[in-house]
């Protein structure tokens, strides 16, 4: 394990930043993903300074470099599939600049996404990203793997929100791309190069981002369908018609039934539930908005339909697709929930086949699968439900998933809505986009010449997904 | 090592996605800042013992003892995993593979010999009614307080009675040896004078314990005692006319899931709260949980700096709580701050308010 010299990360970064003992190497080589791998070190930088000398070491090294967060990624991009140095970015966390006149803010890679909006809040604006785990993000894990989330439909991803990024390149040189300024065409966009970038090309230090102001009004409402077809029919309808929804959610009946059997929420038994939201600053066009989609609804035959403007009851509508995750983890006995084939998105006029698909193949290679999610972007979750500890459950995962995808390809739709592709998602992201594989291949090369960022990842993954790294559960 | 207590949590901790929500607002991360203080980074260290990926190092145990049993990660954990209970559970197959700790071991003999965390002999203040009320170590070792203690529940009709007490067993459990905690619990059992019957208990950390650890034990708390019978006794308030902050203990918000009924009390007897940045079920620990004010004092008063630099914040008359050990904790820090906010019980205040 000498491959890193601690004393030398001691000098950057202070002896209380720098571990390499085992159980701290342990804790940092997994996220929420199925991977885990261990890594050399553990560095906790504080300035943008220290990261352009841990790289500089490194990349003289060889040593490769592991961009994390809060690691709560679920596709394995923050684990250290080759070793070498970990880089917690959660220290560097302070929100440097709000510019309301300008209309951005500038913050730290460790920024908490939640604590972002705690300090925006007072100037009645929002950063509306809103990945449902937005609580830990932080913004330079939700940059790299452009991370998106329920209200996306109407506010976009994070590619949306960012004007400009600070970035700690391969060679230790720190580069600023993007601009301040709402439109920017002066040649390449590498701001949005590393959009998504997952920790390959560079090391985001700094985040500049757009704002818009907190609605004044919002409405929920909710439809309960018999048949998965009409509500897929609504979603495609609502997204042609001009409506501009807020949140437009989907659970069918795998996930109704587990926030039922395990959450006692009551939900009426129907094959799906759709949850549609509008918000605006005027609540007349709110109505409208609501009404509208209410009228599609009604017109694909959805019925018990409610919708309320008041917070409690918004909380209380919301509130079985807010229990879904953990009552899908509690669903089965001995079961665990895991993200694979997780969170694909394809065209709206696609998504009930889509779902009626994972139905079938689940059923076909014996694990539970679901369909919910933000139906309103096109992005469909499917958490795969199965005894994680059995490796015949592993190779029954194995074949859904490569299923899955296959049909996401079949469909004209993509192997990653919001998560990522990391290790789990590779090949399938390789079919994908096979085309482009060598472009991205070069500009890793052209950027990273020593394969020191985040290497072994994206399209340099192992090929099987199930053997990329010792999986974090123990299979027997 | 085995890990026998900890095998029966292998269904929770393959249950934990790792994604990380417990950390959120973990005391021990929040001030340490490495993963590996944080819940998910405990139950990664426990899944790796399970799985012998790990062995005990100091520094693993370390980390395993460093939680308050504060709760607040099963509040924030999106897959209902019951961080305590795998922290117990492998604290308990550490302390059987003999990863002592001498500060621990020294604290659960004390109670061996004298059926108390003080190793002293220590009676109730005699009160010969008829129902049994349980005060616990804390309360016992501050014999004037606890006489005004049930004096309040005198007041408001209740007849004490109060018996020769042991501890509940609840260090035991909670610093793993399950040994002692099950010979103690003999203990306690056998001290309970009317076992079929209901009693009143005082203590936060007891009464949350025993209707874990004692389902056919009837303990009921002081305040709920109180919160039902005050309302007959309303003209026998004199309102104290004071702003007051309530620091909730772990075991009563996101033990007992009791949040309004304090807060109900004190602005009964004319006790205003204002609320610190945190409260409620997202109330910041104290720091006095779990055994970390034997495992590590320092760590444990700097978690109750935090709390005490917060409760200064909204210039309250006093910073008041129920369990006496946040108690003693907060007002430990709370004096370096020259009398800028004393810390009392809320039972102190219901005593002055009823006097």
């Amino acid at each position: 394990m000498a491959k890193v010299d601690n004393k030398k990360l001691e000098k950057i970064v202070g002896k209380d930043n720098v571990r390499d003992d085992l159980g701290t190497r342990y804790v940092y080589g997994s996220d929420s993903s199925v991977h885990e791998a261990l890594a050399w070190s553990v560095v906790r930088p504080e300035t943008k300074e220290q990261v352009q000398k841990i790289i500089r070491y490194a990349n003289s090294e060889k040593i490769p470099v592991i961009a994390r967060g809060s690691g709560s990624g679920m596709s394995g991009q923050a684990v250290p599939i080759k070793g070498g140095i970990v880089l917690d970015l959660k220290k560097m966390n302070k929100i440097i600049d709000i510019n309301l006149e300008d209309g951005y803010c500038r913050v730290e890679a460790g920024v908490i996404d939640d604590d972002l909006n705690r300090a925006l809040k007072p100037h009645g604006v929002f950063y509306p990203v809103a990945p449902a785990s937005s609580r830990v993000a932080t913004i330079g894990g939700e940059i790299a793997n452009n991370a998106s989330g329920v209200r996306s439909v109407k506010y976009g991803a994070v590619r949306d929100s960012v004007l400009g990024m600070e970035v700690v390149m391969a060679n230790g040189k720190l580069v600023h791309l993007g601009s301040r300024t709402r439109v920017e065409a002066a040649g390449y966009q590498m701001d949005r190069l590393m959009v998504g970038s997952e920790g390959t090309l560079g090391i985001i230090v700094e985040a500049m981002l757009k704002f818009v102001p907190i609605p004044k009004y919002r409405c929920l409402g909710v439809s309960n369908f018999n048949s998965l077809e009409e509500a897929g029919d609504t979603i495609a309808s609502i997204m042609s018609s001009g409506a501009q929804p807020s949140l437009l959610e989907l659970m069918d009946n795998v996930a109704i039934t587990a926030v039922n059997k395990t959450m006692d929420m009551g939900l009426p038994d129907v094959e799906a539930i759709l949850m549609f939201e509008a918000d605006g600053m005027v609540k007349e066009a709110v109505d409208f908005e609501i009404e509208k989609m209410k009228k599609i609804c009604e017109d694909n035959k959805g019925f018990g339909i409610e919708y309320s403007y008041e917070a409690d009851k918004r909380t209380k509508l919301f509130a079985g697709r807010k229990k879904l995750f953990p009552a899908l983890s509690k669903y089965k006995d001995l079961y665990s929930c895991t993200s694979l084939a997780d969170d694909m998105a394809v065209p709206y006029s696609k998504m009930t086949k889509m779902a009626r698909k994972i139905h079938e193949i689940a059923k076909k290679n014996n694990v539970i699968m679901t369909a919910y999610g933000h139906c309103g972007s096109g992005c469909m979750h499917t958490k795969i439900l199965m005894d994680a500890t059995k490796g015949k459950q592993w190779y029954n995962a194995k074949n859904a998933v490569k299923e899955i995808y296959e049909y996401v390809s079949e469909m004209g739709g993509t192997t990653s809505a919001e998560h990522g592709i990391g290790l789990s998602k590779a090949p399938a992201f390789k079919l994908e986009k096979k085309d482009s594989l060598q472009f991205m291949k070069a500009i890793k090369h052209a950027l990273d010449p020593n394969n020191i960022l985040n290497p072994g990842k994206m399209m340099d993954a192992p090929d099987d997904w199930v053997t990329a790294t010792k999986l974090r559960y123990n299979v027997n | 090592m085995e890990t026998k207590n900890l095998k029966k949590w292998e269904e929770d901790l393959n249950r934990c996605i790792r994604c990380g929500y417990c950390f959120e607002a973990c005391p021990i991360f929040k001030d340490q800042g490495w993963e590996v203080d944080g819940a998910r980074g405990k139950l990664i260290l426990s899944y790796g013992l399970l799985n012998k990926d790990l062995e005990p190092s100091d520094f693993i145990v370390q980390k395993l003892f460093e939680c308050t049993f504060c709760k607040d990660c099963v509040e924030r954990c999106s897959a209902n995993v019951s961080v305590p209970d795998i922290i117990s559970a492998v604290r308990t197959d550490l302390y059987e593979a003999g990863f002592h700790n001498d500060a621990h071991d020294q604290l659960l003999e004390k109670i061996k010999e004298s059926g108390n965390i003080f190793n002293k002999e220590l009676s109730p203040p005699h009160f010969k009614g008829e129902k049994g009320v349980l005060l616990g170590c804390r309360l016992l070792e501050r014999k004037e307080d606890s006489r005004k203690y049930l004096d309040i529940l005198e007041k408001l009709g209740v007849k004490p009675k109060t018996f020769e007490e042991t501890c509940c067993g609840m260090p035991f459990a909670v610093l793993g040896n399950k040994k002692g905690f099950s010979k103690q619990q003999d203990k306690f059992r056998a001290s309970i004078p009317d076992i079929n019957n209901e009693f009143i208990c005082a203590c936060t950390t007891c009464v949350f314990f025993i209707q874990k650890k004692y389902p056919d034990l009837k303990a009921k708390y002081i305040i709920n005692e109180i919160v039902e019978r005050l309302p007959k006794y309303k003209n026998k308030i004199k309102k104290l006319n004071i702003k007051v902050t309530y620091h909730d203990p772990c075991n009563v918000a996101r033990g007992l899931g009791m949040i309004d009924e304090p807060r109900w009390l004190l602005n009964e007897i004319g006790a205003e709260p204002i609320e610190m940045s945190t409260y409620g079920k997202e109330a910041e620990c104290c720091g006095g949980g779990g055994g970390l004010l034997v495992t590590d004092k320092k760590l444990s008063e700097q978690l109750a700096l935090k709390r005490v630099k917060q409760a200064l914040h909204t210039k309250a008359d006093y910073l008041v709580t129920l369990c006496p050990t946040c108690e003693l904790n907060l007002r430990n820090m709370a004096a370096q701050y020259d009398g800028k906010i004393q810390v009392r019980n809320v039972l102190d205040l219901v005593a002055e308010a009823l006097n």
